[in-house]
């Protein structure tokens, strides 16, 4: 399963229904709110074992990937 | 009585009080501490020399430990932090956020560290980051809050932390203590019912208001911004609630109707233009005491109904 496949699967889970995601996607469009925020990034770290920094932006779902894939490789 | 919370913070009874923004003064948290509870000075929006000065305060009017609530989203929570870890203040609660960043600096100044939670995500990342316990606070409590009920967040925040949790919304006798403790909790946190200690210097009308609520008094606006608020209805809160349903109406606009108006309430006690926040239990409070009062009436109710009762707290 590629990173964009895993984070599909977990915001589609956080918003409650199939949502269709491109690196492109900004959070802003997915209006999630705070407490969605926190829970995606622990589902995250917890499917990846790793941790995503204490200042995190979400802001496009292409930097996020960058961000998980970056952290998977330094683990 | 004993929990793990008194054992935590060195106090007599397991409460906390809530630091309510713009209320909760040097007067009314070490009334609560020499009362043997823990009490709470709100830095709110406040600079650092008026955290400063009422934390110096505080310290003259009581020896017992008491702490500093930060709210997170606070434009002077940098150097707020600072002081609260120069001053040394035994304990921190934080809002509306993930205090994360802090929390290495303050360990360092001894304090300890219990941010206000709304989910199980947010417990378990501060209980990662280090603190030492978590306050689950639940929708019918007043201020700012979260969609989950006290009922439904603290059971799940307890399975989710190895961390003492800390149950606020909805208590403010020794009933909701014992339900609160039922569910897993070691503690409470109260806010609406020391609204009226004759200590809190909240304005007299904020106090009648408080007093003259029933149990469908309040109501939540805000949620089209995104920080939803329990206040008492009144005036303000049916007009801020009409225009926030009506889609023409500019959030910026919206926005701009509620910038000072629980200053108005607390302050000014202006009952036309003031945000009286309160919690569902304001129904409950129909009388002024003092918070050595209070938290003796809540606590010989609660150890009363604990009587013969075996669970561990």
């Amino acid at each position: 399963m590629t990173t964009l496949e895993k984070l599909k699967e977990i915001l589609s889970d956080c918003k409650g229904e199939d949502i269709d995601i491109t690196p492109e996607t900004t959070f802003d469009e997915l209006d999630f709110d705070s407490l969605d925020k926190v829970d995606i990034v622990m589902q995250i770290e917890e499917a990846y074992d790793i941790s995503l920094g204490e200042n995190l932006q979400l802001s496009t779902v292409g930097e996020l990937i960058a961000k998980i894939d970056e952290a998977v490789a330094n683990k | 009585m004993q929990t793990k919370l008194t054992k935590l913070l060195g106090i007599r009874h397991p409460i906390i009080q809530g630091g309510m923004a713009w209320i909760a003064d040097a007067s009314l948290a070490s009334a609560v501490s020499n009362a043997g509870g823990l009490g709470i000075i709100s830095a709110m929006n406040a600079g650092a020399d008026w955290v400063r000065e009422e934390i110096r305060k505080c310290r003259t009017m009581t020896d017992k430990p008491f702490g500093v609530n930060i709210m997170l989203m606070s434009p002077h929570v940098e150097e707020v932090a600072k002081v609260v870890a120069e001053e040394k203040v035994a304990v921190v609660t934080t809002g509306a956020g993930n205090p994360s960043r802090f929390v290495k600096a303050w360990k360092e100044a001894g304090i300890i560290i219990i941010p206000v939670v709304a989910s199980t995500a947010l417990a378990k990342m501060v209980e990662r980051a280090g603190v030492d316990a978590v306050i689950a606070e639940g929708g019918e409590s007043g201020g700012h809050v979260g969609d989950l009920t006290t009922m439904a967040l603290v059971p799940q925040v307890v399975d989710a932390v190895h961390i003492p949790v800390v149950a606020a919304g909805g208590i403010g006798d020794g009933r909701s203590v014992v339900a609160a403790f039922a569910l897993g909790a070691c503690g409470v946190q109260m806010g609406t019912r020391f609204l009226v200690a004759k200590e809190c210097t909240v304005s007299p009308a904020y106090k009648q208001k408080v007093l003259a609520a029933k149990d469908i008094s309040t109501m939540v606006t805000g949620r089209r911004l995104g920080h939803p608020v329990r206040a008492i209805k009144t005036s303000y809160t049916n007009q801020y609630a009409k225009l926030e349903a009506d889609s023409n109406y500019p959030d910026e606009k919206l926005e701009e109707f509620g910038v000072g108006s629980l200053r108005k309430a607390a302050k000014d006690g202006n009952v036309d233009e003031g945000c009286f926040l309160a919690g569902q239990i304001a129904g409950m409070v129909n009388k002024e005491q003092t918070a050595a009062e209070m938290i003796e009436e809540i606590m010989a109710q609660t150890e009363k109904l604990m009587e013969g009762v075996k669970w561990e707290v």
